[in-house]
């Protein structure tokens, strides 16, 4: 005999969006903030970077994220793209962490067996 | 002398702990008279134990130990310290453990009132003459009466005599580069004296005096000069014998010790590397029954300076003047990678003597791979007959410590002192304690022992195989005789009818014990055997032959290949780790890793495969040998199948099995097969007499890339030629 | 005159004409970046020259004109030891009128700092390397 069908749909509580359409004009003014703000952290910080160059890293920086569709998890990016962008427009950061976003300040360990020869690195 | 007055002890009162050792495995196969094991409680605990077992060992049965001073396992039983006294219940006195036989029902007390106050007695009379210089004392830190003052000492001293006569003063002696004495410091064990007289067979120390002007010296002004004399550095209690070296170099507790093996002979004995700050401070011996017991010989044991000097820290490249210069690593193994690639399958390689298994494994995948098979050994070895198919026709088959239950050996184109003093202090052993006779052919040299000179002409041989000489009969009837040839006369052009007349004698011969193998190779060099079981055609005929367009040294130094053998283009690589003969004529230099600086196997002269583990890293752009030949072959695009230690074990695995059984030496087997395919070998021994080349005491320190860097060694080589000249 | 500032362009021309012209005038202004009329006080052996102008204010009145060989590769460690008393005005007397200044034969030539080129000083390690390198060219301990 057949199990009547649970409800597969659970309600949760929203963190701050109540539905897409919220959700993405969240996303939509987060990018516009942080669009607005480049040229004064192009100045700021000091970085070898153009306003068109952390404008592509920027969109870059969003579009990674393209896939995810869950409200709440979109929700929980916004906060803290959110505290990003304080942190970075007050200068609580410095240049360095501005550049982590262009590269990776870690070196990868070489893996296949002549670069660890040449390295010396076992 | 020393052997009669020891044969007597033998015979009379049994309870020398060595004797014993023998005296037990002889008894194996006299298995009858077993005598009746008594009873003796060591603190109220029973055990039972032979007859003639002393008070000391019986102890040390149920896991007490008595503080001893000059009682030592390996050496006969002195009774002069008297810190081992312990009191024995009904005895009027208490005695001494070390000397004392055991007797039925004894009660005896290690930790009672009466032995403690003995204890503590003794060690405030040794204290006296003591001087208190422990915190500039190289022994300070591992020195047994540093210990045992503080286990057994009183808490305070009495000593107030320092206004009238003061402590005992001795002068210090000179005994040679190696061994630093202070004498003042001795407490008269008198270990080292009968080391130099049993073990080492030179009779130069003894005392001088009684009681409190008691000396221990050389008589005369003369050095102790022996292949084992770095023993009695282990062997003093005290700091009165230090290293020489190794003065105020380290202390005890600041180094690390690192378990490895000694690669400077055949032998592979096992040794401990003492390292700190990334340097080798010293190298001592570790206990193997099998191998060196707890012996090292002395080029073992000091040779590590040359480690630091004369390295092959980067990789060079001959330039267009001919000089060598230093290039990285991308340069050198581009440059190389291109020669192979022009030359084909036209390619050699030689394997010398510090060649371990892992690096002669991925030569030899290498060089297949590029279709060559121009695989050599820099020491020869005959291959006619059954040459190096069958193990069993160059392996030391009775293994190491098989020598020393012997009775009788013949030796055949060898000097074992000098080619492998551990073997001989075995022989020396048996000689000593087992009443064993030695015969030599070859040159006259000093063994440290007697034996029968036959001479060292061929025609001896040919004599024995013929049944015609005169100790023929002494060899078929021997119970477990012993015949041990040097690689050395088996690399002559008529090695191979040598090696066949051998194999011939030793079939005639009539060993009385099951498994006792009468023939037996002693080699030279540690990587020999293992080149010759991965499948290395020893010589470098082949070479000659083929003139490749290009060499690949394995530190091959000994100079068996000149330039002039090989057309004029040839391409010499070599890849080692020290500057030598094989530096100076490559054009391509590829830095590796000496014995103390990889993870490595060796298989010494019985076969037995051992590995060294990393005690330090390899100085400057050096890397492990193996990995270097894997490099290169990616490079060259024959990439070989293995990428870590782990992987290239399994492929020496696949090759050989025994390679990576670490620590049991593989038996040899088909000897009569061998002996059969002897017999097809029609070639005839010519007529110059054997030779070898150690055959004094100076000859020996200096024979290898790493023992020709080092200080210390040519030190010795100097104060044995002085020594020659002193009128002692 | 002087209240509506026309003396300054007077100055100017003066300046310039005790330069030797506009064109010596515009190589001093673009190597220099400032015109100033001064009264040499003095040359060192290098070919330095020491001006000295008492109507600009303290700090700025004196100054020194780098040899032409310097072109503009010129830095203040070019300045000898003599002249830098006066420079910084730890002294008003010229290096050839005092009398107390030491002078002895042993006394080393001026250099001027060298780092970043092939002349620099580099700290070298006293202590002995642990391992000793091998060179093509070799000799044992016994000599052979």
């Amino acid at each position: 005999m057949a199990q009547p069908l649970k409800k597969s749909l659970k309600q949760v509580k929203p963190i701050l969006s109540l539905d897409k359409e919220e959700a993405r004009k969240r996303v939509l003014h987060l990018y516009k903030a942080w669009f607005r703000q480049l040229p004064y952290i192009v100045r700021r910080y000091d970085i070898p970077k153009n306003v068109e160059q952390c404008r592509s890293k920027l969109r870059e920086e969003f579009t990674k994220y393209d896939d995810i569709k869950d409200v709440r998890v979109i929700d929980m990016m916004i906060i803290k793209g959110q505290m990003e962008l304080k942190e970075t427009v007050n200068v609580w950061k410095q240049k360095g962490h501005i550049m982590a976003y262009f590269k990776d300040t870690i070196e990868p360990k070489p893996t296949d067996f002549l670069s660890k020869f040449l390295t010396s690195k076992d | 002398m020393l052997r009669t007055t020891l044969a007597k002890v033998l015979n009379g009162a049994q309870f020398s702990p060595k004797n014993i050792a023998v005296i037990t495995r002889a008894a194996s196969d006299q298995a009858a008279k077993k005598p009746e094991k008594i009873e003796v409680f060591i603190d109220d605990i029973p055990v039972k134990v032979e007859p003639g077992t002393t008070v000391l060992q019986a102890a040390a049965m149920v896991g007490v130990e008595i503080p001893r001073f000059c009682y030592h396992e390996r050496l006969a039983v002195a009774g002069n310290c008297r810190m081992c006294l312990v009191e024995v219940e009904k005895s009027p006195k208490p005695v001494a453990a070390c000397a004392m036989p055991v007797m039925k029902g004894w009660r005896i007390k290690t930790d009672s009132e009466l032995t403690k106050k003995a204890r503590e007695g003794i060690m405030e009379f040794l204290l006296v003459n003591h001087p208190l210089d422990c915190p500039i004392c190289d022994q300070g830190g591992e020195c047994d009466l540093q210990d045992q003052s503080m286990a057994f000492g009183s808490d305070r001293s009495r000593f107030t005599d320092i206004d009238h006569s003061g402590k005992r003063a001795v002068e210090d002696k000179d005994i040679g580069p190696l061994i630093k004495t202070i004498m003042t410091r001795c407490i008269h064990c008198t270990r080292c004296i009968r080391f130099a007289s049993e073990v080492a067979g030179v009779d130069d120390l003894g005392t001088t005096g009684r009681g409190n002007d008691m000396q221990v010296g050389t008589y005369v002004e003369k050095m102790f000069l022996s292949e084992l004399s770095g023993n009695v550095i282990d062997l003093c209690p005290v700091g009165a014998l230090t290293s020489k070296p190794y003065s105020f170099t380290a202390r005890p507790w600041e180094i690390r010790k690192i378990d490895s093996i000694d690669v400077l002979d055949a032998v592979g004995s096992n040794i401990v590397v003492s390292t700190r700050t990334g340097e080798v401070m010293r190298i001592m011996p570790r206990v193997n029954e099998e191998i060196n017991e707890e012996w090292l010989s002395d080029k073992s044991r000091f040779s590590y300076d040359g480690l630091k000097r004369q390295r092959l820290v980067t990789p060079m490249l001959r330039d267009s003047k001919g000089e060598l210069k230093p290039v990285d690593w991308e340069v050198a193994l581009l440059t190389v990678a291109k020669q192979l690639k022009n030359a084909g399958p036209s390619v050699g390689a030689i394997a010398g003597g510090f060649a371990d298994a892992e690096v002669l494994v991925a030569v030899k995948d290498l060089l297949n791979k590029l279709g060559s098979e121009a695989l050599c050994t820099e020491h020869t070895f005959p291959l006619d007959g059954s040459g190096t198919d069958l193990r069993s026709s160059y392996l030391l088959n009775n293994k190491i410590a098989g020598a020393e239950e012997a009775d009788f050996v013949l030796l055949i184109g060898t000097n074992p002192r000098l080619e492998a003093p551990l073997l001989n202090s075995r022989l020396r052993k048996g000689y000593v304690h087992n009443e064993l006779e030695v015969a030599l052919i070859g040159p006259k040299v000093d063994l440290s022992y007697k034996y029968v000179h036959l001479g060292d002409s061929p025609s001896v041989l040919e004599q024995l195989v013929n049944g015609q000489h005169q100790i023929s009969k002494k060899l078929t009837s021997a119970k477990k005789p012993l015949i041990i040839i040097g690689s050395e006369v088996l690399e002559r052009p008529d090695g191979g009818a040598i090696l066949s007349a051998v194999q011939k004698l030793c079939a005639a011969t009539n060993p009385q014990t099951e498994n006792w193998k009468v023939l037996n190779v002693l080699h030279k060099v540690a990587s020999q055997v293992a080149a010759l079981d991965i499948g290395y055609t020893p010589g470098v005929d082949k070479i000659r032959e083929l003139s490749p367009k290009i060499l690949l040294l394995l530190g091959a130094d000994e100079g068996s290949i000149d330039k002039s053998d090989l057309s004029k283009d040839t391409f010499i690589i070599y890849l080692g780790h020290h500057g030598d003969n094989g530096a100076a004529v490559a054009d391509a230099i590829l830095p590796g890793a000496a014995y103390t600086e990889k993870q490595a196997t060796y298989v010494n002269t019985e076969g037995r495969a051992q590995q060294t583990l990393t005690a330090v890293s390899p100085p400057g752009r050096a890397r492990e040998d193996w990995k270097i030949i894997r490099a290169l072959s990616e490079i060259i695009g024959a990439t070989l199948p293995y990428d870590n230690l782990n992987e290239i074990r399994n492929r020496l695995d696949e090759v050989a099995p025994h390679l990576t059984r670490y620590g049991t030496a593989e038996n040899a087997n088909f000897f009569k097969q061998a002996e059969a395919l002897s017999k097809s070998v029609k070639s005839q021994i010519d007529k110059t007499p054997f030779d070898v080349k150690l055959k004094e005491l100076q000859d020996y320190f200096m024979t290898d890339s790493i023992s020709r860097a080092s200080p210390t060694m040519a030190k010795c080589v100097q104060a044995v030629i002085k020594q020659k000249q002193s009128k002692y | 005159m002087s209240y509506f500032g026309i003396d300054r362009i007077f100055k100017v021309f003066q300046t310039m004409r005790s330069y030797g012209g506009i064109k010596a005038s515009l190589y001093k202004l673009w190597r220099m970046d400032s015109l100033r009329p001064g009264i040499l006080v003095g040359t060192d052996k290098y070919g330095n020259q020491y001006y000295e102008n008492k109507s600009y204010f303290y700090g700025r009145n004196r100054w020194i004109e780098y040899a032409p060989k310097y072109g503009f590769d010129y830095d203040g460690s070019q300045v000898p030891a003599e002249w830098f008393g006066w420079l910084h005005y730890k002294t008003d007397l010229l290096p050839s009128q005092d009398p107390s200044r030491p002078n002895y034969k042993w006394m080393a030539d001026h250099t001027e700092n060298l780092s970043g080129t092939s002349e620099q000083y580099v700290p070298y390690s006293t202590t002995k390397p642990k391992i000793q390198a091998w060179f093509c060219k070799m000799t044992f301990f016994d000599g052979t």
